[in-house]
């Protein structure tokens, strides 16, 4: 029913480029998380979406219809905070009835679809509580239910389940992935913790000081990430900085056949794309048991640690020597790749 | 689980505690208490003239049915009303904006609303006079581009009220702020995102939050307007006159001190009334 076209959107606070001509369409219906480190934009970016920062220039348009120029109150956006924005002054069903109440919607149809939604967010049976009352995760699910009972062309969330516990965080967002699927609502939600984009997601965007780094599927993030930064930032990754000449990449005693030209190179390796053989150059610094599997760090002459993971945790003890194997590789040159295993 | 008999040590600090606590108490029923008390036995037991003093409330059915002393009530009730409505009026706009504003204009603004508290009345009304008053710098402007003098407020009802407000300024404008920071800016945003624009937001969502502050506001200007002499002192019309200069006045120059009692007593109740006022609303937003 809705897209968002966001083109070419930059946001200069004084001195600082928070959004730096960002690009984005989302389709109807999608999910799309905003992933980045702390102050890459993430948030400015939403609040230019929601109308609440203006943005030095670009358009953002929602279903064709430039919304620029529009206050957060005339926006077809629902947008769900971090934490501290529910109005403690009324109940549970006064928040959510205050939107509609302000469009005009009968009685009936108030309290009609505020039981719907409640009911929608696990819910039921709340409306007469105070928000005072109730427990982190539940007041984040009343805020999100306000957003949710207005209908809103795009949703808008900035990390809504940073202030909760590891478990709750997991709960919610596979419940706010279900609603979002059966009620189809085009979807935006910032997060800086990248299991929550990968879990949540039908594309995930990268960002990287207020830039596009990557907008790929979250699976593809993971597999072929476009940037060493990408890269380093979703999962864990061993970079290594080397040099290639002859077809080899070589950084201290470690080497790798990687068939580019020759000039300086950046290396990327999963940890359980790294297999281990004893006797080598590389020293075992340390082994962690994680039951189902072993994760090694591994120390190069040069001190450079890499990390490896096994299946047996067993297999290794700090102190050997081994060779480092890897079975696939991707190389980056000026921020792009240059070789990627098959 | 055992108990331990209170030690020596325990009781002596216990008693230390009390020296401490007794000090204050002690203060505040010699100088509050008790001149309350002998306040209010003197008005209610009038001089006869044989000498004695039977209890009677003849002084106060005296000042109600005096006209002039009515009158005074009156217009003191008039100023504090007005000028908690002209304050209410000119400090929530100033200090919604100093709340939700950012930026070096802010700033400036918010010395400007500060300032009036280090001025002192007496130089305040001086001032006022300067600016106001006949023939002051405001008739010097308009005379100078050829308007005529305007009808100063000086010695009028409204001489003391401009002052007051002005007066009043800061202690309101930092009460309100400080009861907005119990607004948080993601509440203001959550209600914009719904619809609510900037009266609506004001109305349902700020105003029920600073509610208390509002109160505190209305008590605080009420007792402080009430005992306020300096400025319709100097301000205001000789006649009818607050009940400030009017108990001064009573007490000092026309040398009878049970009518300045009983004004007094009649200006506590008043104060009481909202003292009380206040005291509810605090013990009910700690009730929250
Ligand atoms: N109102 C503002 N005034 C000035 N600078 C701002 C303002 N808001 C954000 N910034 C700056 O813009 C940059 C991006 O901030 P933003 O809040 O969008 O980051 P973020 O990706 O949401 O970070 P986080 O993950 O920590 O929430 C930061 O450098 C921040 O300091
Ligand atoms: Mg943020």
């Amino acid at each position: 029913m809705s897209k968002l076209t966001i083109a070419d959107v930059s946001k200069i606070f004084s001195t600082t480029v928070a959004v730096d001509t960002f690009s984005l369409d989302v389709a109807d219906g999608e999910l799309v998380c905003l992933l980045g480190p702390s102050g890459s934009g993430k948030s400015t970016l939403l609040r230019m979406i929601g109308g609440f920062e203006t943005p030095s220039s670009g358009s953002i348009r929602i279903d064709d219809e430039e919304v620029i120029h529009l206050p957060p109150e005339k926006r077809p956006t629902g947008m769900v905070f971090q934490s501290h924005a529910l109005w403690t002054h009324m109940n549970v069903f006064q928040n959510l009835a205050f939107g509609l109440k302000l469009r005009r919607r009968p009685k009936a149809e108030i309290k009609e679809r505020v039981e719907a939604v409640l009911d929608l967010v696990g819910l039921k049976g709340y409306g007469s509580r105070m928000t005072t009352q109730l427990s982190g995760g539940q007041q984040q699910r009343v805020a999100l239910a306000r957003s949710l009972v207005l209908e809103p062309k795009i949703l808008l969330l900035d990390e809504p389940f940073a202030s909760l516990d590891q478990h709750l965080r997991e709960r919610l967002r596979e419940e706010v992935r279900d609603i979002q699927q059966r009620l189809k609502i085009t979807t935006l939600f910032v997060t800086h913790g990248q299991d929550e984009a990968l879990a949540l997601a039908d594309r995930i965007v990268v960002m990287r000081d207020g830039r596009v780094e990557q907008v790929a599927r979250p699976d593809m993030v993971y597999r072929e990430p476009a940037t060493p930064f990408v890269a380093g930032f979703i999962g864990t990754m061993n970079l290594i900085d080397g040099t290639v000449a002859n077809g080899t990449f070589s950084r201290a005693s470690f080497s790798v056949p990687l068939p580019v030209a020759d000039g300086p190179a950046t290396l990327a390796i999963r940890p359980e794309a790294l297999s281990l053989t004893a006797g080598g150059q590389g020293i075992i610094h340390r082994v962690t048991d994680y039951g189902t599997h072993g994760l090694v760090d591994i120390d190069l002459p040069d001190g450079t640690r890499i990390k490896s993971m096994i299946s047996d945790a067993k297999a290794f003890a700090a102190g050997q020597s081994v060779d480092l194997k890897p079975t696939a590789i991707s190389a980056y040159r000026d921020n792009a790749v240059i070789y990627r295993t098959r | 689980m055992t108990t331990r008999p209170p030690s020596g040590r325990a009781q002596s600090r216990g008693l230390i505690g009390l020296l401490l606590v007794a000090v204050p108490v002690g203060l505040f029923a010699w100088m509050t208490v008790w001149p309350i008390i002998s306040g209010l036995v003197q008005a209610f037991t009038p001089t006869q003239p044989n000498g004695t003093r039977p209890f009677s409330p003849a002084n106060f059915v005296e000042f109600f049915s005096d006209p002039y002393s009515l009158s005074n009530l009156g217009v003191t009730l008039w100023t504090c009303l007005v000028t908690l409505g002209l304050l209410l009026v000119i400090c929530i706009p100033l200090a919604l904006y100093l709340r939700f504003a950012q930026g070096r204009l802010a700033a400036y603004v918010q010395t400007m609303a500060m300032f009036p508290m280090f001025v002192p009345s007496i130089i305040l009304a001086f001032a006022f006079i300067r600016v106001l008053g006949p023939n002051g710098t405001v008739d010097l402007l308009l005379n100078a581009v050829g308007l005529p003098k305007i009808r100063s407020p000086y010695l009028t009802p409204w001489g003391p009220v401009i002052g007051l407000v002005w007066d009043n300024i800061p202690l309101t404008v930092l009460i309100l702020v400080s009861g907005l920071g119990a607004v948080s800016n993601q509440a203001v945003e959550a209600a914009r995102d719904v619809g609510a624009r900037p009266l609506t937001l004001f109305w349902y969502i700020v105003l029920p939050r600073i509610w208390t502050s509002v109160a505190v506001v209305i008590s605080f200007t009420m007792l402080g307007l009430f005992s306020a002499f300096t400025l319709p002192y100097v301000l205001g019309p000789a006649s009818p006159e607050m009940m400030g200069p009017f108990m001064q006045r009573t007490f000092g120059d026309l040398r009878d001190p049970e009518m300045a009692l009983t004004q007094a007593t009649v200006t506590m109740l008043f104060c009481i009334a909202f003292g009380i006022f206040y005291v509810r609303a605090v013990a009910r937003n700690r009730g929250k």
